[in-house]
């Protein structure tokens, strides 16, 4: 079976606001991020305690994402899965802008920004025992692997395009760990320092990733037209189901060996302090309860409504899986001396929300998102409509489109 | 070479912050407002913390001056991507502003909290910096001796003091300190050559009881505490 590919038209009046709207709320962002370079970081929620923000919450995030959706490319492409080649470049494509949108927002959480080349300078101007340093040649390579793999696909050469695909899958598996690692090998913080901390990063990125697509796709593939076969949005449901349920165990592992072991304050915090909340409702209820719920009915699991829903659900309870770890994750204060530390210097860190710092995560979003549906435009991604339909659908078609990124990005 | 250390009397010491207060003034460490060290955004170098053990009447109080502890393996040295933090042969871990791209990674992995950022321009410009090239003279467009926003500072040790002190032939740690040694009115802080069997620091860990902070750390810290 061969599937032909198009670009969207974008002509129309939905898709030229929606653009125009993403590109307002980028350039928001792009002036937030100049206000910060001016005054510094004093404009963000961060401190000495937590030192990392909402930009290192998205890079990972957007990581997660980015690995996931290449990951399920090779389904097409290396396992030769036909059902998911109508939205295998989709895949590919998304996973280009998501790795683009994480090296940016790192840039943007430099305290120097214009000192991001350093990071580049393998070996000669780094230090190769840092995992930042190890993850630039990871996150550089990635974002060069992924661009030729799309260039192959476009191409059309079967057998090559196979070959980037085990390359990029692999490559995709490693940078995702290693991101696991910047946070899982630091001992100073407990609550993060673990060795299976790699390994549930990878699991959260499977199941972002999963997730995301089904709703980009679904919304995309719905909205503008084109058939969309139910037994693919339910078989992409259940590869959902493996990957909620292997994420589960592996925090149930995390959290217990962090109660287990001789400091489990921070965890204990983690788990029933002032902001547990954020943990049981959005990471373990929306994460993984509902959409096991959900995806578990036989009667829901095969309605595209449901399982789209149990989708959001999930890459909504992924975010804030990431922001928990690094916000809250980091905020226990450390036990320099044995007892009770009086004053600020034994406090609990406090992370303030700042209007800098959210206009500039929000713009960070609608600049891949704006990417995306440029992408759309001037790539062929899509697979055709039907071409009955699409004269008449057109119009509903673009902006359906154009909504569908916008929601995508709010569930971001 | 020498292996600096420093020792700290914790019986002597009566936690008047003077370390700290001189510490800032030797090093023009930027003055936050308190609403920034409530939120934790000022600056530190140094540090006296009050820890509490029981209840009262019935309770302990321990007064810790914290420096950096100039670990011998440092986990901030080892996280560094740019090289921006490294470990001088005299055991001194120092921080290069201009490699600096202010990614904090090694605030989030020092076990001490020994490290700040500049969150904003700081009006404290000046520092002792002789060990980089005073401003656009060398290399570079980025005139980074001056302390600017968004790199990371922490205590040097007053390596300048011990690097001048050489240059003359001085006794570093009779007769040249850091500043917080040199300003501590119960003379609590010792500071010397560990390497050396004869300097006052070795004679103090040879003969009284010490510890030194979050041992499971593993970081091997250069500042010892003396308890007994
Ligand atoms: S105390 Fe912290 S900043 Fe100082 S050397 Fe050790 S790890 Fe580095
Ligand atoms: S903030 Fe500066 S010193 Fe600290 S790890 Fe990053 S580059 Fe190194």
């Amino acid at each position: 079976m061969t599937t032909d590919f198009v670009a969207l038209e974008g002509k129309t009046r939905g898709y030229r606001f929606f653009a125009a709207v993403l590109g307002v709320i980028a350039l928001a962002g792009f002036i937030s991020f100049i206000i910060s370079y001016i005054q510094g970081h004093q404009v963000f929620g961060s401190n000495n305690v937590i030192p990392w923000g909402m930009p290192i919450v998205l890079t990972i995030y957007l990581i997660g994402l980015s690995a996931g959706s290449l990951i399920l490319s090779s389904l097409t492409y290396v396992f030769g899965r036909e059902e998911y080649r109508p939205i295998a470049r989709m895949a590919v494509f998304l996973a280009i802008v998501l790795i683009f949108g994480a090296m940016l927002s790192i840039a943007i959480d430099l305290g120097r920004p214009e000192k991001f080349w350093r990071l580049f300078m393998f070996f000669y101007m780094n230090n190769m025992s840092s995992m930042f340093a190890i993850n630039g040649i990871l996150y550089g390579g990635y974002f060069i692997i992924s661009l030729v793999y799309l260039g192959i696909i476009f191409a059309g050469n079967h057998r090559a395009s196979r070959i980037t695909g085990i390359i990029a899958v692999g490559w995709a598996v490693l940078v995702h760990m290693g991101t696991g690692a910047i946070f899982g090998f630091i001992a100073a913080r407990e609550a993060w320092f673990s060795p299976i901390k790699p390994l549930e990063f990878l699991a959260a990125a499977l199941t972002s990733g999963v997730a995301l697509l089904i709703v980009a796709v679904t919304l995309t593939l719905a909205l503008s037209g084109r058939e969309l076969k139910k037994e693919m949005v339910a078989s992409l449901g259940r590869l959902l189901i493996y990957f909620i349920i292997i994420l589960l165990v592996l925090i149930i592992v995390d959290k217990l060996t962090h109660l287990y072991s001789p400091h489990r304050e921070a965890t204990l915090y983690l788990l029933t302090g002032q902001y547990s909340w954020i943990f049981w409702g959005f990471q373990i209820g929306l994460g993984v309860v509902i959409p096991l719920a959900v995806l578990f009915n036989p009667r829901l699991n095969k309605t595209i409504g449901w399982v789209v829903t149990a989708a959001v659900s999930v890459v909504i309870g992924i975010f804030f899986e990431r922001y928990y770890l690094v916000i809250p994750g980091a905020a226990y204060p450390m036990q320099y001396y044995p007892g009770k530390i009086e004053g600020v210097w034994g406090s609990t860190g406090s992370f303030p929300l700042t209007p800098v710092e959210m206009v500039l995560s929000v713009g960070i979003i609608a600049f891949l998102a704006l990417i995306f549906i440029l992408g759309l435009k001037y790539l062929e991604l899509l697979p055709p409509g039907e071409p009955a339909k699409e004269e008449v659908k057109e119009s509903v078609a673009e902006a359906g489109e154009a909504n569908n990124t916008a929601k995508t990005s709010e569930g971001q | 070479m020498a292996r600096w250390g420093m020792v700290i009397d914790l019986d002597k010491c009566t936690g008047c912050q003077s370390c700290a207060v001189a510490c800032k003034a030797e090093n023009n460490v930027p003055h936050g407002s308190p609403e920034e060290h409530e939120r934790r955004t000022a600056p530190f170098w140094h540090k006296v913390i009050a820890v509490s053990n029981g209840e009262y009447p019935a309770v302990r109080i321990d007064l810790i001056p914290m420096p950096c502890m100039h670990c011998d393996d440092a986990p901030c040295v080892t996280v560094c991507p740019a090289k921006a933090t490294y470990r001088r042969e005299d055991g001194i871990v120092i921080q290069d502003f201009r490699r600096c791209i202010g990614c904090k990674y090694c605030i989030v992995a020092c076990p001490y909290g020994a490290r700040s950022f500049n969150y904003k321009e700081p009006e404290e410009k000046e520092y002792h910096r002789p060990d980089l090239p005073p401003e656009r003279a060398d290399r570079g467009i980025w005139p980074f001796p001056h302390r600017v926003h968004g790199v990371v500072e922490k205590c040097t040790f007053c390596f300048h003091r011990i690097d001048q002190a050489i240059r003359e032939g001085k006794k570093v740690g009779e007769e040249v300190v850091p500043a917080c040694a040199e300003a501590c009115p119960a003379h609590a802080i010792s500071f010397g050559d560990l390497d050396d069997s004869d300097s006052n620091v070795s004679r103090l860990l040879s003969s009284r009881q010490w510890m030194r902070l979050r041992e499971e750390m593993g970081t091997s810290p250069k500042v010892f505490y003396l308890t007994g």
